[in-house]
């Protein structure tokens, strides 16, 4: 019975295990962000179409 | 020739269950083994009564403790014993004193007129079923003293002096309370060998491991057995536990983890270099930002993971590179901070080192896709120059799963190795020769 | 096999031979004990009543020995210093007789064997080996027993003996061999011994309350 359930254990370690090297795992710490700006330009306000292009003077004088 | 018919033939004798009365309280007895019995106890006087003898001669007369217990299963109760029946006719209790502490244990002689006897045997809830041996045992002189007996070896487990306290019922050997007989016990699990001496001769049984509730089955007895305490001598190991399996099965396992590395390094994992650089840092305090991006390079394949190394030719010193691995399509970034510091000198002892002038770091589950580091280093404040330089690897293996893996499945073995080594222990420990001796392990028995 | 039928000399019950060898037979109606001659039966003693004995084996018990399916047609009673034991005269069904021995719950099966040089009585020690058969055997244990009755058809004319002489021996396996000193002649019986269970014994003698 113990030899049996060893042996289902076994396999999920080594199925574990394969996932976890064939995920790419790794068992250091780093931080993942996302998005970070490549420029000032790269903003949540882009969208507004001032910031699409080159910025014309909108001003007055 | 007589003229009359003759008489029938007188048909054979049916042993017929006698009846007596206690020669000296009067009280009724029956003899239930047909005479085969040697000796016969009044359970009202408590003597004990020559079965032999058709003068019922008293042989001994004994006294009872005021709350000594009776037999559990009660004199002519029948129960089925490996396809057989036997009756309880006969009960007695024997002790021993170990260390100053007396243990008493409990027969009970089972009688079939077809099979003749049988003996249950009970010690703190553990049974026995016992018979007498058909052949010799052979004694192996070693030591610890070992015996085989019909193809199978059986350890020395303990001698001593039993002493018979208190009887009732019929036994087909001539009972004394008091009587002290040297018994030793050897035992091959769920076997016991058991030799009895007394004077000048020696008898030999064979009991076999019995479950209180077996036994309670067996004897249709109404609620529960008397619970079982510690391992007895010859009690089997938990029936579903092979600890040789497991360990068979954690070999398999290794050998599968090991080959599943080697199939991921050689087949699976590309393990490829990607980028290498080298930079410096001048010496003296540095001004500015220092932060810098480096050319970019191409992660392929499917999403795995990164290896990225630096090597630095620090000398008692240190360097600190923030490293941000930047995906150029997304902007999502890895932000890792390593450190690499090296340092040596010469004492007392010897020379000394500390540290190591490389570091390695694997960053997971990054996707396909062109990239590149973005580096900040970090430094004393007065250094030398230092030169350094950085490598990136794709899809390397992780040596660190594998070996959680293997501890992994070492853990179970090892506990289950644990759990049986624990049973072992306490099997032996009442033994004598304990698995493990303490200061207040007992001694020899003489 | 020829079952002769005669007439007890004594009263005229009809007395029938299982075995066409008996020499010896008991008349169950009026216990006496009658002896073969040429010509006819010959009264020449009577048996007291057996003790009490708890053999579970009684004449006619059936029984399976080598393959051999076997019945048993007489007995020995004997007493000694322990307590009794039975020696059962069976017949084989190939008409061969044989001794079944049943003693303190143990069970053997011996045959009588024709071997020459045997010791005499006071020629016996315990220990002593002998080799029959190439197979060595040691005196375990010599017995002097009382004999205490008969029952049935035995092979020969056995009544009036008081005290008989047994030497038993033994081999490390189950063989045994048994020599009976109760005649002039020795007599050796090779067997060995048998579980209950193996005999498949049928016909046993039945007990209260069993």
């Amino acid at each position: 019975m113990i030899r049996r359930l060893y042996w289902i254990y076994g396999l999920l370690v080594l199925a574990g295990t394969s996932f976890a090297q064939y995920s790419g795992w790794s068992l250091d710490k780093t931080t993942a962000l996302k998005n970070i700006p490549k420029s000032v330009r790269d903003n949540p306000g882009s969208y507004r179409s001032i910031y699409q292009s080159y910025h014309h003077y909108t001003g007055g004088k | 020739m007589s003229a009359a018919p003759p008489p029938p033939p007188q048909p054979p004798t049916k042993p017929q269950v006698k009846a007596i009365n206690c020669p000296k309280c009067g009280a009724a007895i029956e003899l239930r083994s047909f005479g085969k019995a040697e000796t016969v106890v009044c359970g009202s006087c408590h003597s004990i009564l020559d079965a032999t003898d058709p003068n019922l001669k008293i042989l001994q007369t004994f006294e009872i403790k005021m709350r000594e217990a009776g037999p559990r299963i009660p004199l002519g109760k029948r129960g089925k014993l490996r396809g057989v029946d036997y009756e309880v006719i006969g009960f007695q209790r024997r002790s021993t004193l170990v260390d100053g502490t007396r243990y008493s244990w409990h027969e009970y002689v089972l009688f079939n007129p077809y099979k003749g006897f049988r003996y249950l045997t009970e010690y703190d809830g553990h049974w026995n079923d016992v018979g007498p041996c058909k052949m010799l045992p052979t004694i192996v002189p070693s030591n610890p003293p070992k015996a085989t007996y019909l193809g199978e070896t059986y350890k020395h487990f303990q001698t001593c002096t039993a002493e018979t306290s208190y009887v009732l019922g019929e036994f087909p050997w001539q009972v004394r309370v008091g009587e002290e007989a040297e018994v030793t016990d050897l035992i091959s699990p769920p076997r016991v060998l058991s030799s009895e001496k007394s004077g000048d001769e020696i008898t030999w049984s064979l009991g076999e491991y019995m479950y209180g509730r077996d036994v309670w089955a067996a004897f249709q007895m109404p609620g529960n057995p008397p619970p079982a305490v510690g391992v007895f001598e010859n009690q089997p190991a938990p029936v579903n536990e092979s600890v040789k399996g497991v360990w068979s099965a954690f070999a398999l396992h290794s050998v599968l983890l090991l080959a599943l590395l080697i199939v991921f390094s050689v087949f699976i994992l590309r393990d490829r270099q990607v980028f290498s650089a080298s930079y410096s840092l001048d010496a003296g305090p540095q001004k500015g930002e220092g932060s810098f991006v480096t050319d970019e390079f191409e992660l392929g394949g499917r999403t795995s993971n990164v290896e990225v190394t630096t090597h630095a030719d620090v000398d008692n010193n240190w360097i600190y590179l923030n490293y941000a691995l930047i995906n150029q399509g997304t902007g999502q970034a890895w932000d890792f901070g390593r450190e690499v510091s090296y340092y040596h000198g010469h004492d007392s002892d010897g020379n000394w080192s500390e540290g190591s002038r490389s570091d390695s770091v694997i960053v997971p589950s990054v996707p396909p896709g062109t990239y590149y580091l973005r580096i900040e280093p970090e430094f004393a404040a007065n250094h030398p120059r230092i030169n350094y330089a950085v490598q990136v690897k794709r899809d390397v293996p992780v040596l660190g799963f594998f070996g959680l893996g293997f501890l992994a499945l070492l853990v179970p073995a090892i506990a289950v190795t644990w759990r049986r080594f624990n049973f072992e222990r306490l099997r032996w420990a009442e033994s004598d020769h304990p698995l493990v001796t303490t200061s207040s392990s007992s001694s020899e028995d003489d | 096999m020829t079952q002769p039928v005669a007439n007890c000399p004594n009263c005229g019950a009809k007395i029938v031979f299982q075995w066409s060898s008996s020499v010896q037979t008991v008349c169950t109606y009026c216990k006496s004990i009658l002896v073969r001659t040429d010509v006819d039966l010959k009264r020449v003693g009577q048996v007291a009543d057996l003790p009490p004995d708890s053999s579970p084996i009684q004449l006619n018990t059936e029984g399976i020995y080598a393959n051999k399916a076997f019945r048993a047609i007489g007995r020995i009673l004997y007493e000694y210093e322990q307590g009794g034991w039975n020696e059962w005269h069976i017949l084989m069904n190939d008409g061969t007789s044989a001794w079944l021995s049943d003693a303190q719950d143990e069970y053997a099966v011996s045959f009588p064997a024709r071997i020459q040089n045997l010791p005499p009585a006071d020629g016996i020690q315990v220990g002593q080996q002998f080799t029959w058969n190439k197979q060595p055997y040691t005196v375990s244990v010599i017995t002097q027993a009382n004999y205490r009755g008969v029952e049935g058809e035995l092979p020969f004319e056995f009544w009036d003996k008081t005290v008989v002489t047994f030497a038993d021996l033994r081999t490390p396996s189950r063989k045994f061999a048994t020599l009976d000193y109760s005649d002039d002649e020795p007599a050796l019986y090779l067997g060995e011994f048998v579980e209950f269970e193996d005999l498949h014994l049928k016909n046993l003698r039945t007990f209260e309350g069993w």
